[in-house]
């Protein structure tokens, strides 16, 4: 009996832990290597560099400015599908006829690509016929059109925008499900005590809300750690390297330049931070479990 | 006595006022939501709108105007001339396989770690379930160097082993879950009548399972359907191309026929939109429990 449970444990586990060992672990440990090389690519030789890779990365003006566009992405992206994430929430949370629809609307970007999302939006900013110009001209405020993608002071923030169009429905959901487990009678107690609405939802709800806002977070701040997709369909990292993300950077230097061995180093600078970011999170998760006990 | 009734008129004219309130406040609520709903999906009608136009028409009007007639002209023209066929099947090929391939993976694994847990399995469990935060920047170079090495570079394997082993994590958590609220006497009860796992596994629990199995379909399709960061690395010819990847590049091909790169967008959503619009429940769903890994 135990003999043939050992059995149906190797039959069933072999296959699916060999891909994921060959696919996923194996390179994983591979690219920390390749991190103390000089491999370019093509080449079948290559030399051990030691730290080479990564002290250049830190003396690297490009790298800090990736580092830099990340951190600001970062914050836009706690911010934005936090901030409209909750707002739609709290509205659709009312109860309206209909709110089915709405959900389904804001939700919808989320089944979307975000090559389709990057082409979308790039004609929202395209500078002679893109709607925001569009508009701008419409009400006689042209001294505001700009070349939005192409300006390096709205570059980042646009992308970002777009990046967010699909994330705040992610949010919304998120936080809807969290408003539904707060019972009604405690928004409705407070509100009898004479709190106003804001009052109520300041301190009833967005404190009983602190699960959904965590999840929410660290979801933001893991996916714009990963943020490339949308990067590279509007803006390639450009106008100079001013949307350059480090998953951006790291395909640069990796694909375009073919600096293999730099570009293992940015993958695992950017894994180490993942890494943190993701321990943290855990840590939280565990503490909010406890509260509950 | 007096008081009293002060004090209950006072209430009463506050209730009447909470309910007059209240009926503005849902006007005005509904004002809000479809202001905000209607600027929300105003980037999408235009792509949708826009695919619709003559070349002639958008030249005219620009991009932000009704069209007059929904013409089909922009679609014929990119499903016969430019290869979006050829993007669609390939887009097909690999997302097919590596939905089912990585579910299917998943359920083994989730059995195993449900069902039949060893000394030692909670660990190994944490060790699939890490592969679900790392970010894909770390594998690329190994493996574009690995598919080099066997050949299988510049076909569609790579997409189709590449995702398969991805999916696993999430595959692994969302049937182990699933699993695990099945009652273990079920599965005993099988055994002792003499059924082996496999039988326990397909016969027992993957008829009940088909919500986790649903939920884990529509997740995995949308999100292999809509990667392009696997095929651009590992894919460099015109006919390996993914349809995500083909839009990349008719953006430059067709960099002022605004229609054929609408309707190509839209074309290149609709299997996502369809899932979306008939498994909402699911994807939902399954979006939620999988956020993490975005």
């Amino acid at each position: 009996m135990v003999r043939n449970r050992r059995k149906w444990i190797i039959l069933f586990s072999v296959i699916p832990l060999a891909i994921y060992t060959i696919i996923v672990i194996i390179p994983l440990v591979s690219s920390f290597y390749y991190s103390f090389t000089d491999w370019n690519g093509f080449r079948q030789d290559f030399n051990w560099v030691g730290f080479d890779n990564f002290t250049k990365i830190f003396r690297d003006k490009l790298f800090s400015n990736a580092i830099q566009n990340t951190v600001i992405w970062m914050a836009a992206a706690v911010v934005l599908p936090v901030g409209g994430g909750l707002t739609l929430a709290l509205l659709l949370h009312e109860g309206i006829w209909g709110a089915n629809f709405y959900k389904g609307l804001f939700y919808l970007p989320i089944c979307l690509s975000l090559a389709v999302i990057g082409q979308v939006w790039i004609w929202i900013y395209q500078p002679d016929w893109g709607l925001i110009n569009t508009v701008l001209r419409w009400v006689h405020l042209d001294q505001f059109t700009l070349a939005w993608l192409a300006n390096p002071k709205t570059a980042l923030g646009s992308v970002i925008i777009a990046w967010s169009w699909q994330q705040i429905g992610l949010a919304m959901v998120i936080f809807l499900a969290g408003l539904t487990s707060i019972p009604s009678e405690l928004t409705e107690a407070s509100e009898i005590d004479g709190a106003t609405y804001f009052q109520s939802l300041r301190h009833v709800v967005v404190p009983l809300l602190s699960p959904a806002t965590i999840v929410v977070v660290a979801l933001s701040i893991i996916n714009s750690l990963k943020s490339f997709d949308v990067v590279y369909m509007m803006t390639q990292g450009g106008p100079f390297h001013r949307t350059d993300t480090l998953a951006m950077f790291m395909y640069n230097e990796s694909f375009k330049k073919y600096y293999m061995g730099y570009g293992s180093a940015i993958a695992v600078v950017l894994f180490l931070i993942a890494m943190v970011i993701i321990a943290f999170y855990f840590r939280q998760v565990r503490e909010l479990e406890h509260l509950y006990d | 006595m007096t008081e009293m009734v002060v004090i209950q008129s006072k209430r009463n004219v506050q209730s009447w006022q909470r309910l007059g309130g209240a009926k503005a406040r849902t006007i005005l609520l509904y004002v809000i939501i479809t202001v905000i709903a209607f600027l929300y999906i105003l980037p999408g009608l235009g792509v949708i709108l826009t695919s619709f136009k003559l070349n002639s028409e958008i030249a005219r009007e620009g991009l932000w105007t009704l069209p007059k007639l929904l013409h089909l002209d922009n679609y014929k023209e990119i499903w016969t001339v430019a290869n979006v066929q050829t993007y669609m099947k390939n887009s097909l090929i690999v997302t097919v396989p590596a939905t089912i391939i990585s579910i299917a993976l998943g359920v083994l694994m989730g059995y195993v770690f449900s069902k039949l847990p060893f000394k030692g399995s909670e660990t190994l469990f944490i060790f699939v379930l890490a592969g679900m935060f790392f970010p894909p920047q770390i594998v690329l170079i190994p493996l574009f160097k690995f598919y080099n090495g066997v050949k299988l570079y510049d076909t569609l394997w790579p997409m189709i082993i590449t995702h398969a082993a991805f999916g696993l994590p999430i595959c692994t958590l969302i049937l182990r879950n699933f699993f695990s609220s099945i009652p273990m006497a079920i599965r005993e009860a099988a055994i002792i009548d003499g059924a082996d796992e496999l039988n326990v596994l397909v016969r027992i629990m993957l008829p009940v399972s088909l919500p986790a199995l649903a939920v884990l379909t529509t997740l995995q399709f949308t999100w292999i359907w809509n990667d392009f960061l696997f095929p651009i690395i590992f894919t460099q010819s015109d006919n390996m191309r993914t349809v995500m990847v083909g839009l990349i590049s008719m953006k430059g091909q067709y960099s002022i026929a605004y229609g054929a790169q609408g309707a190509m967008a839209v074309v290149a959503s609709i299997p996502t939109l369809i899932i979306f619009v008939f498994f909402q429940r699911y994807f939902i769903k399954g979006m939620t429990m999988g956020a993490v890994k975005g």
